[in-house]
Parts: C-alpha cells; sequence; structure tokens
C-alpha cells in the first residue's frame, strides 16, 4: 500500500476537485471543452518547467516509500505529471469559486443599496 | 542555471501570456480580485503541502543551485509555480469562454475535421520509424514528435490549406457543393491562432532537442507546410512545384527523425528518402488528376491541369517505377520494398492514356489507392522489423 500513498493522495484530490467542480458547475461542468484545453495547457507548461529543471540539475527524484517508483523519464516520477494535472485543477476550481462568490456579494450588495 | 533564474524565465513567461490573454478575453477579463484570492489560497496550500512533500522525500532539490531560503520545507523557488498558473490559467480561461467568439466546442470539432484524422498516420509513422530505428528506444523525445507529427502537425498543414483554399472552394461549384466541408470565415482566425498555438511549443522543443541537421530538416518542413497553401507562395497552384511541396510533407518528419535521433547520412540513407520522395510525388500528382476540370473551372493550376491527364498519369508511373527501382539499390532488407511500387503501376497503369475530359473517372483508382497505402504501410512496417531485427 505504501509505494501507492501519493500517487492515491493525488488521485483523490483530483477526484474531489472534480466533485467541487460538478456540484458547482465551475470548470469542466460549466465549458468542457475551455476546461480541457486550460488543464492541457497548463500542465504541459508546467511539465515543460519541470523539464527544464531537470536538465538543469536542480530537480532530484526523492527516495520515498511512499512513491510508486516508476519514472517516465530521468528524475520524472509517475506522479509528477498527474501533481501538475491536480495544481492546475485545484487552481482554477479555487479561481472560478472564488469569481463566484465575489459576484454573488456584489449582487447582494447591489441589491441592498436598491432597496435602502 | 540556478533555480532562482529558471523560475524567473518561466514565471515572467507566464505573466507575458496572461497579459496578452487577458486583453484576448476583451470584457470578459478576469475577475482580478478572484485571481488574488486563488493566488493567496494556492501559495498557502503549497507551504503546506510543499513542506510535507519534501519532508516525505518525494523529490529533492541539487543543493548548490538553490537559494536556501525556504518557507517550511519549501525553497522559496518553488512558489513561482503556483503564482504562474494562479495568474496565467485564469486569462487563459478567460479568453476561450468569451462571449462573441466562435463556440470552443465547434471550433474544435471543425480542427478535428480539417486534421483528417485519416492522414495522421502518415507523418508520424515515417517520423517515428526513422528515430526509432535510429535510437533503438523510446524515449521522450520520440514520443513528443510523434506526437507532434501525429496531430498539431496535420492541423497545420491541412488546417491553413482549408483556411486559404475558402475562397477558391467557394468559387468553384462542384467542390462547394459535393464536398460540403468548407470551413466558415468566422473559423478562419481562430483556426489559425490554434494552429499557431498548437503547433509553436512543439516545435520550440523539437528544436532546442536538436542540432544544426535536425534546424535544416524542421525549417524545410515547416516552409513546405505553410508554402502550400498560404497566400502569395500557393505551392499548391504552381506546377511540379506542387508535387514536390506536397510530397516534402510527408518525407520531412523522416528526416527530422533521422537528425534528431543522430543518423549517420550514407548512401542508403539517401537513396530511401529520394524513393520515398518520388513515390510521394507521384502520389500528388495522380491524385491531381481527377480534379482536371473542376480546377481549370476555377482558374486553378496543378501539375495536372498544366501536363494534361494522359502526361500526368504516365508521369505518376515513372516516378512510381523509377521509386520501386531506386531502393533496389539500398541495402538488405529495403530492396524487399520494391513490390511495394507494383500494386501502384497496376492500379495507375489503365489510366495511361485517359483524355482530360474522362480524368474525374480517376477518382476509382484514386479511392483505391488510399487502400493500397494501408497495404503498403503494413509490409514497410515487415520490412523495417526485419531491418531492426538483422541489425540487432
Amino acid at each position: 500500500m505504501m509505494p501507492l500513498g501519493y500517487l492515491g493522495c493525488l488521485l483523490l484530490g483530483i477526484a474531489c476537485m472534480l466533485l467541487l467542480d460538478r456540484r458547482f458547475r465551475l470548470f469542466f461542468w460549466r465549458d468542457p471543452a475551455a476546461a480541457g484545453l486550460v488543464t492541457a495547457a497548463g500542465t504541459a507548461f508546467l511539465l515543460l518547467w519541470d523539464a527544464a529543471g531537470i536538465a538543469s540539475g536542480i530537480f532530484l527524484r526523492g527516495a520515498s516509500g511512499f512513491a510508486t517508483g516508476i519514472v517516465l523519464a530521468e528524475e520524472l516520477p509517475l506522479e509528477e505529471p498527474v501533481f501538475l494535472v491536480f495544481l492546475v485543477l485545484c487552481s482554477m476550481v479555487l479561481y472560478t469559486g472564488a469569481e463566484r462568490i465575489l459576484d454573488r456579494r456584489r449582487r447582494g450588495r447591489a441589491r441592498r443599496r436598491g432597496r435602502a | 542555471m540556478s533555480y532562482a533564474l529558471l523560475s524567473a524565465g518561466f514565471l515572467v513567461a507566464a505573466l507575458a501570456a496572461a497579459v496578452l490573454l487577458a486583453r484576448a478575453a476583451g470584457p470578459r477579463r478576469p475577475r482580478w480580485a478572484a485571481v488574488a484570492v486563488a493566488g493567496v489560497a494556492l501559495l498557502l496550500l503549497t507551504a503546506v503541502f510543499d513542506s510535507l512533500m519534501i519532508g516525505l522525500d518525494l523529490f529533492d532539490y541539487a543543493p548548490g543551485l538553490i537559494s536556501g531560503m525556504r518557507i517550511g520545507l519549501a525553497p522559496v523557488e518553488d512558489f513561482a509555480y503556483p503564482a504562474a498558473v494562479a495568474v496565467a490559467l485564469p486569462a487563459l480561461w478567460a479568453a476561450l469562454t468569451r462571449r462573441g467568439g466562435v463556440p470552443l466546442g465547434a471550433l474544435l470539432t471543425q480542427a478535428l475535421v480539417a486534421s483528417r484524422p485519416v492522414s495522421w498516420v502518415n507523418t508520424a509513422f515515417p517520423f517515428a520509424a526513422a528515430m526509432l530505428l535510429t535510437t533503438r528506444e523510446i524515449d521522450w523525445l520520440l514520443v513528443v514528435g510523434t506526437l507532434y507529427y501525429l496531430v498539431p502537425y496535420n492541423l497545420a498543414m491541412y488546417g491553413i490549406n482549408d483556411v486559404f483554399d475558402y475562397e477558391s472552394d467557394a468559387k468553384n461549384p462542384r467542390k462547394g457543393g459535393i464536398e460540403g466541408a468548407l470551413l466558415a470565415p468566422e473559423y478562419h482566425r481562430p483556426l489559425l491562432r490554434l494552429v499557431l498555438a498548437t503547433n509553436l511549443p512543439f516545435l520550440v522543443l523539437l528544436l532546442a532537442a536538436g542540432g544544426p541537421a535536425a534546424w535544416a530538416a524542421i525549417a524545410v518542413s515547416t516552409f513546405a507546410v505553410i508554402a502550400y497553401s498560404a497566400p502569395r507562395l500557393r505551392g499548391k497552384e504552381r506546377p511540379v512545384w506542387d508535387s514536390i511541396i506536397s510530397s516534402t510533407h510527408f518525407v520531412s518528419p523522416a528526416v527530422v527523425g533521422l537528425a534528431l535521433a543522430g543518423a549517420p547520412v550514407d548512401a542508403g540513407v539517401i537513396v530511401l528518402l529520394a524513393a520515398f520522395f518520388l513515390w510521394g510525388m507521384a502520389a500528388h500528382a495522380f491524385g491531381a488528376v481527377q480534379d482536371i476540370i473542376p480546377d481549370r473551372e476555377a482558374g486553378i493550376g496543378s501539375i495536372a491541369t498544366s501536363f494534361g491527364a494522359r502526361r500526368t498519369v504516365r508521369l505518376a508511373l515513372a516516378l512510381w517505377l523509377l521509386a520501386g527501382l531506386l531502393v533496389l539499390a539500398a541495402p538488405w532488407p529495403a530492396p524487399l520494398a520494391a513490390v511495394v511500387a507494383v500494386p501502384y503501376l497496376l492500379n495507375c497503369a489503365p489510366w495511361r492514356s485517359v483524355p482530360d475530359a474522362d480524368s474525374a473517372r480517376t477518382n476509382r483508382a484514386w479511392r483505391r489507392f488510399i487502400l493500397l497505402n494501408y497495404g503498403s504501410g503494413f509490409i514497410v512496417t515487415l520490412i523495417l522489423i526485419l531491418a531492426w531485427n538483422s541489425s540487432a
């Protein structure tokens, strides 16, 4: 079970983000095509960043017992792209959620002012 | 390079993209207050979870290349990731979901159709085969390059063609009516933008991974993709040049693959590429014969409208024959591929005397030709496997 610990947490995190997304129709459940493109572009950009870091010798793979140990390329564990997808989803759920709350508050204020 | 410098570079790129995208989004620009809320939350989460992940030894940093400043266990440079994501992605989202533009789902569907999925393998296979046979291993460059020649390259080639052929296709009653797959004008600019956005990152990666030989091959390949149908260049309307550029579309991915893999350039390789090139020219020339009448009515030139049906068919026969004879000169087991020329010759030969007026009937042979390609692809693959095993 231990080697699947990190990957399992990431997949669970992704599932939670998607549940929030679905419940409040924030990202994929609002515009699947745009959300797909944002996720693909964001993940690809972060992977490039990782690749440049690996090529410069900055990033090293750890020896954690919580990782599967499967590597996609030198110093690039299987978990890394999954983490990047999670980071993108988490940011977009946070952003679209914050946008929703801010909009609602602004409309609420406008309504109260209209009544006064 | 230090981690600080690397992160600064990517962060600046992300911010620049965010500014451009926010401007492109127009009135639907990102809500910066929401960006700030999401950004602060992400930075806090990063401080906690990055420390946790580093504490669990999931990854590490080369000690000499990081500044040493840490928040918790996380190096400060790590915070550039969430910062870049929190600013750039909402801007991209805003640009993609803005109102008034074409529906994105419809654009992607159009792009998929425009990229001709049946033909994807025709460009990805030469690249992957050339690279794999040279390096004999599947690495990230092979995967990235194959993905590029599978989809974005075809989207560029056929997408640019569909956009700039719109005028002539629309003017041509037969084409516009029968094919019906005209790309509506409001999709032209978004499709060209999509072509740029999907091709540029891959090209930058391939250029960064290769040396001068790969740069030259990629330059030729990219030029051919644009020059075939882009305005002014319009290679497809210049007889003979049209067949040369068309064949370059299919041969250049193999050349790029060889160059990226650092394959030695010997006589055998040159002979094989030359044979492939002649085969591609023959394919284009023969394909143009069926369109002679509509092309002439629309005032479009091609190798077939200028040579006439009879001479073009004979030229294609000669090129296929030459391609078959050329591979006989290549090292074993390449000469086996000579047999591939035979079905093409048999398929095309009955039309060697077809008059221009009947040229549309060659469409029957053209449809058979497309099937033949799958058969030849199969035979060529078997020969490649044989080459793989015999050189082991």
